[in-house]
């Protein structure tokens, strides 16, 4: 099956779901569901309004820098439980073992500590996003191929030389990989924060829009939270192409 | 000495915790002593009630990740070994990947209600991606050698499934249960959090809008406990299903 094919059957799988659910909504669907039409209409009509952008502008705000902090502290902090190991003795079992506890149920608790504003809940991003990258940095540098650490001393490299360009190279392709996942998690704590707490936010504008009954702003809120994580995850995979260009890419 | 290394942090942020409630300079509400968490754990447990809420929140999020993995495995396996379902579905679960199902919660709100139906729903959408990308990944790179020799000692198609893509996809399947696993106690934790009447969730907002946060923590406390046993039950079942291939990299 060539490319073309392929794409113009999935235009058209897409196309055939959208004209059935449009004719589900002449043939008479619940109030809650809106046909694409109608919301593409309220979308675009939104998009005209002062309002969304503020609501975009919020949650990105609060995404985006918890993201960067999670990310870099837990790519900085993997490296260093991989590389020395009186650190991974002290840190990693920390880490581990809270693992699997959802970090959602700290936000009351951040709230208290660090008010109800942004502080809590770009702390609260930032260490669900520390977890994947954390494990992945550290995985990442125990992979570390022996035999390439151990060219490199034999061709009289420093042990700095050979962080900077054998142990970070072969470490990269796995931090990508979590920083898709920590955007991801970026996005779904960003949207649960402001459904739980938050005065603007596109998590918020579904919430207000859910109690007063407006379909039509919920879903231009989902629509937009849509297009945002769609953008912001091919950002990530563009980075991860371009900088690790070196890198064969699994068939 | 070198064996107490890794109870160093925990013990020193306990103390430092303990410290700083006991030193007078912030509320009792910020920092609560550990003695008093302790005591509202030990009375959470005390209370039948809480054995129920427990129920609640733990039959959501495993009826909602079995869902998922029924629906997952299947629907991975068959992207895996098929190329027509792998192009039909693969850009729909890679486009919507980075899309918070969470939004979708006010709308199964309204058409599965405020209940349990709604978030056994948003579990089983949010687990379902880690499962099928997975699974996908694991039927898809199936050993060509091992399928040319069954298919050469005349092994049916049903033979193969069962003795070469089943068992290679194994290992995949389970990692990508042990991603699913806390995501379900996440989405669990935050539907209840945000919409519910019973279930932990619940139980760390009510305690929090009745400023015991001695209590919240204690809950907190659970969850964690809660969220922990579950990754270590399908560690035991993936080490005990999947006997062939260790790992070493499981820390805990």
């Amino acid at each position: 099956m060539t490319a073309t094919v392929r794409h113009l059957a999935q235009a058209g799988a897409l196309l055939a779901l959208l004209i059935v659910w449009q004719l589900a909504a002449l043939a008479g669907l619940p109030d809650f569901i809106l046909s694409p039409f109608q919301i593409a209409r309220h979308f675009i009509e939104a998009l005209g309004t002062a309002e969304l952008y503020q609501h975009v502008w919020a949650s990105l705000a609060r995404a985006l820098p918890g993201f960067a902090i999670g990310s870099f502290a837990g790519a900085m902090l993997g490296l260093a439980a991989g590389v020395a190991r009186w650190f991974d003795r002290l840190f990693s079992p920390a880490v581990f073992l809270t693992y699997p506890v959802p970090k959602i149920v700290m936000l009351p608790i951040f709230m208290l500590w660090f008010g109800i504003g942004d502080l809590s809940k770009v702390l609260i991003i930032a260490l669900a996003c520390f977890y994947p990258v954390f494990i992945n940095a550290y995985y990442g540098v125990r992979q570390t191929r022996t035999i390439l650490v151990w060219s490199a001393l034999n061709m009289g490299a420093s042990r700095s030389e050979i962080f900077r360009r054998v142990v970070l190279p072969s470490a990269m392709p796995m931090i990508f990989a979590s920083l898709r996942v920590a955007f991801a998690l970026s996005f779904i704590v960003m949207f649960a924060a402001e459904m739980i707490n938050a005065r603007t936010g596109l998590g918020y504008l579904i919430r207000i829009a859910e109690n007063s009954l407006r379909f039509d702003l919920m879903y231009v809120a989902l629509v937009t939270i849509a297009i945002l994580g769609y953008t912001g995850d091919r950002l990530v995979r563009l980075a991860h192409r371009r900088m690790l260009s070196w890198q064969e890419q699994p068939a | 000495m070198r064996r107490l290394l890794p109870f160093a942090l925990v013990l020193v942020s306990l103390t430092i915790w303990e410290i700083a409630a006991r030193s007078g300079l912030w509320s009792r509400l910020l920092f609560p002593s550990l003695a008093n968490i302790g005591r509202e754990f030990a009375l959470f447990f005390t209370r039948s009630e809480s054995l129920l809420e427990i129920w609640v929140t733990l039959t959501r999020a495993l009826g909602g990740f079995a869902l998922a993995a029924a629906v997952g495995i299947t629907l991975g396996m068959l992207m895996g070994r098929s190329r027509a379902v792998a192009a039909l579905l693969d850009p729909l679960f890679s486009g919507t990947y980075a899309v918070p199902k969470l939004a979708l919660f006010p709308v199964f709100i309204f058409l599965f209600g405020i209940g349990s139906l709604s978030k056994v729903a948003l579990v089983f959408l949010e687990c379902l991606y880690p499962i099928v990308i997975m699974s996908y990944a694991g039927a898809r790179n199936v050993n060509k050698v091992l399928l040319w020799s069954a298919q050469n000692m005349g092994a049916s198609r049903a033979a193969t499934l069962r003795r070469v893509v089943v068992p290679a996809t194994a290992p995949f399947i389970f990692a990508g249960f042990r991603v699913a696993v806390p995501v379900a106690m996440i989405v669990v934790v935050i539907t209840e959090m945000v919409s519910s009447a019973d279930g932990l969730g619940y139980v760390v907002v009510y305690a929090l809008s009745s400023l015991r946060t001695d209590r919240m923590l204690a809950v907190v406390v659970v969850i964690a406990l809660l969220g922990y046993l579950l990754d270590k039950a399908v560690v035991l079942a993936r080490d005990r299903l999947i006997y062939w291939e260790k790992l070493d990299t499981y820390y805990v």
